[in-house]
């Protein structure tokens, strides 16, 4: 027998994650809903002698759609056909706004759903100044009503002790007007299998993914015949149950003064100051990014050396030979690459979901949208914006609640310019290669320029956003409308769960493509297409027959790197970059750092070193390495490969390019289309390379 | 005085009933979140130069912001 599914309904800051927390435990996992990328959450919990599928839907305030949020609730509810579709729905609502939930608690069970009423929160009640009679509730929503409390635990015991109930009989509370009576009763002919309201539904919404195409022709054809315009039917539903629940609800909840909101009207008179609100914001910013390179500093100095250690003991238990070669400079290599990253990415998330429990991200977008608008971005950009710091993969999934089709798609397409965290290795490395170690009005002129990449990775976001924003076309008018929710204290649960599901996808997302790249290219780098590469001792004796041993092996192992199929690639490319001030051996950079760009300075570890033993953690090496390449000369140019021009000209491209195979993932799956993967594939990395060569040709 | 402006004239700590909204202007969302005609809205925060405005609905006690773009279309009543 199928497992009985629940599903959690609700407004968006009614703790209904938190619910979802508490009753599943750890037995939860964040997947994708087929074919898009809105977060599913799915849980079980074993109850009642049985297994309950639960699935926390994202927050919603209506069953018509606006974002693609809302449309994936729409479909799981409306789609009987669908895998989520619930057994029975669990409405959750706080105290403070029970009407809205009742609105949906409605369209809901006139969809035909079972559903019961929860009231979440419910010590804030109090607080709120709320009574509410129960009994007079149930009546009204023709299901029983529970009470909970997500942060403590209250009554989440008797929930899921309801989860086998599943009301019947619910009279529609909504009547079409009569007006809109012969159209619907047109398009009922075509739907003979679904409930008036469904039909309703399906006449209200511009497009229902689950229909055919021919209900859908139909549906426009009604709509067009009978001059409806959905935008007018779903408002026309709205002020009929609104107005209709308002007065309903006089007897049954009785609202008294609202202390909650005096507290949180207090803290938003400075949070949100014209003046102090800016301040406070960019003083929190600065704290993050500080937090986020302070905190995980120790910890990555410490997967550094435990790492270093691990390789250094393999390689040293392993008989020599290419399987040893590859486990430790390829696989194990590879691994310490992508957790060392581990450390600020789970700092990171924990700041920003702390912002988002506390209630201070939404104060934030109002204090940013009109500062971003005129870039065609929106308040909620803030936060891909800011995520982008971290990685742009997560990133670009937040920009999901944004509404309007095309400021989403902008916020998409520029979110990558970001700096992000993968790019501050390379960063580190090519400044303290080509920037002096001086002072400059009293800072360190290397910090600056990494402050200065940090704003240029700004400019390039805003800059393009205001580009694309005159090129593409909007297809809905663009509006901006959302909660300010009162302060809360966090819900550590929910800020742990957060955490964990954002570094997991990186570590074993964006990990699997690292790993596998550091291990492909470790395979180009150590075998050749021919002879010169297998019997290059050889080539090189003949060559020069004077050389000593250890000469000898030195002009071997370049030789044999020159002859493997990564040198070939490296000289390949070489035509292309030249311009740009750089050799073949950063070609080889280039072409292994497009899967990802971290990939970057292992490869120059491995360009450098190979056949040799340089281990690039260890600082006294790293600085053997850093001086290997300080001193390796470009033979096109006869001056040193590293240089101030190519270095900023290195520095430039890697600020701009699309160096990340997982964000290009990413965006193909949350716009669903490769037209602007490719558009923005090609945007960034054009542009990196015509900075570059403008400023290779201007410095050098 | 019963003449009808739009919400973005309100200072912050005025109060007023909202008349009517420009339904062809607005989506269905404003409705939802409970933009209602007959509701009183109070302003409580307007970002600086023209940025969103911060409002309470008095009767659910949220809070709720917008654009000034969008405020244009509301009509209230004080």
């Amino acid at each position: 027998m199928k497992n009985p599914v629940i599903a959690f309904l609700g407004n968006p800051n009614v703790g209904k994650t938190s619910l979802f927390n508490r009753i599943t435990k750890l037995h939860q996992h964040v997947g994708n809903y087929p074919g898009i990328t809105v977060e599913k959450r799915d849980g079980s919990v074993k109850a009642n002698g049985k297994t309950y599928r639960i699935i926390d839907l994202p927050g919603t305030y209506t069953l018509f759609p606006t974002s693609m949020d809302e449309e994936i609730v729409y479909n799981v509810l409306a789609d009987s056909e669908n895998p989520a579709h619930p057994d029975l729905v669990v409405v959750v609502a706080e105290p403070n706004n029970i009407k809205r939930s009742i609105v949906l608690y409605q369209q809901a069970r006139e969809l035909g759903v079972p559903a019961i009423f929860v009231v979440n929160m419910i010590d804030e009640a109090d607080a709120k100044g709320i009574d509410i009679d129960y009994q007079k509730l149930e009546a009204y929503l023709h299901t029983k009503v529970y009470t909970t409390d997500a942060r403590n635990g209250k009554g989440i015991a008797q929930l899921i002790q309801a989860f086998d109930q599943r009301p019947g009989y619910f009279p529609g509370q909504f009547e079409v007007d009569s007006t809109y009576k012969i159209a619907l009763e047109e398009a009922k002919k075509s739907f003979p299998l679904h409930t008036e309201y469904q039909t309703w539904q399906f006449i209200a919404q511009e497009h229902v993914s689950f229909l055919t195409k021919e209900q859908r022709q139909t549906l426009i054809d009604i709509r067009e015949k009978y001059q409806l315009s959905s935008n007018i039917l779903q408002q026309t539903e709205a002020i009929k149950r609104n107005t209709k629940i308002e007065e309903d609800l006089k007897t049954i909840i009785l609202q008294k003064d609202n202390h909650h909101l005096h507290r949180t009207n207090k803290i938003d008179k400075v949070l949100l100051h014209p003046v102090w609100g800016y301040i406070i914001f960019f003083l929190l910013l600065f704290l993050v990014f500080q937090l986020v390179f302070i905190l995980s500093e120790p910890i990555m100095d410490w997967i550094d050396e435990n790492f270093s250690s691990l390789i250094d003991y393999t390689a040293g238990v392993l008989p020599e030979g290419p399987l040893s070669d590859l486990l430790t400079q390829g696989i194990l290599a590879g691994i310490g690459g992508i957790i060392i990253f581990v450390p600020q990415i789970a700092i990171l998330f924990l700041l920003i979901s702390l912002m988002e429990e506390t209630g201070y991200m939404s104060r934030v977008v109002f204090l940013m949208d009109r500062w971003l608008r005129p870039y065609g971005l929106n308040g909620k950009s803030v936060i891909p914006l800011m995520s982008g710091v971290g990685c742009a993969v997560p990133a670009i999934m937040a920009a999901r609640n944004i509404e309007n089709t095309k400021e989403r798609l902008v916020t998409m397409l520029v979110t990558p310019f970001m700096t992000c965290a993968a790019r501050l290795p390379i960063y580190v490395v090519l400044i303290s290669l080509v920037i002096p170690n001086e002072t400059f009005l009293g800072f360190g002129l290397q910090g600056l320029v990494l402050n200065l990449l940090y704003i240029l990775g700004v400019v390039a976001a805003l800059l393009s956003a205001a580009v694309l924003n005159k090129i593409i076309k909007n297809q809905h008018r663009s509006f901006l409308i959302f909660e300010l929710p009162s302060y809360k204290t966090p819900d550590w649960r929910n800020v742990g769960m957060n955490m964990w599901e954002k570094t997991a996808g990186f570590l074993f997302g964006a990990g699997k493509i690292i790993l596998a790249m550091a291990v492909i290219l470790w395979v180009l780098g150590n075998f050749g297409p021919n002879d010169k590469f297998s019997n290059a001792e050889e080539y090189v004796q003949q060559a020069n027959p004077t050389l000593s041993e250890a000469e000898l092996d030195e002009e071997t192992a370049s030789f044999r790197l020159e002859h493997s199929f990564l040198g070939y690639m490296g000289m390949g490319i070489e035509p292309l970059v030249r311009p740009l001030g750089y050799d073949w051996k950063m070609g080889i950079g280039l072409i292994s750092s497009f899967a990802a760009r971290e990939v970057f300075v292992g490869t120059m570890a491995t360009v450098y070193s190979l056949g040799e033993e340089i281990d690039p953690d260890d600082d006294e090496e790293r600085e053997t390495l850093l001086s290997r390449m300080r001193s390796e000369i470009n033979r096109n140019t006869g001056r040193p490969s590293y240089n101030l021009a190519s270095g900023i000209s290195l520095l430039l491209f890697y600020a701009f390019a699309m160096q990340c195979m997982s964000t290009i993932a990413i965006m193909k799956r949350e716009t669903g289309s490769w037209k602007w993967t490719l558009i923005q594939t090609v945007m960034m990395t054009g542009i990196a390379y015509i900075v570059a060569l403008i400023a290779y040709q201007l410095l050098k | 005085m019963q003449k009808s402006f739009s919400l973005d004239l309100l200072e912050v700590g005025e109060r007023a009933t909202i008349q009517q909204l420009d339904s062809s202007e607005l989506p269905s969302k404003f409705y939802e979140m409970g933009l209602l005609p007959g509701t009183v809205v109070e302003i409580k925060h307007k970002a600086p130069f023209h940025g969103p405005i911060g409002l309470q609905i008095s009767n659910s006690n949220l809070l709720i912001a917008i654009r000034k773009s969008e405020a244009l279309h509301i009509f209230v009543e004080k």
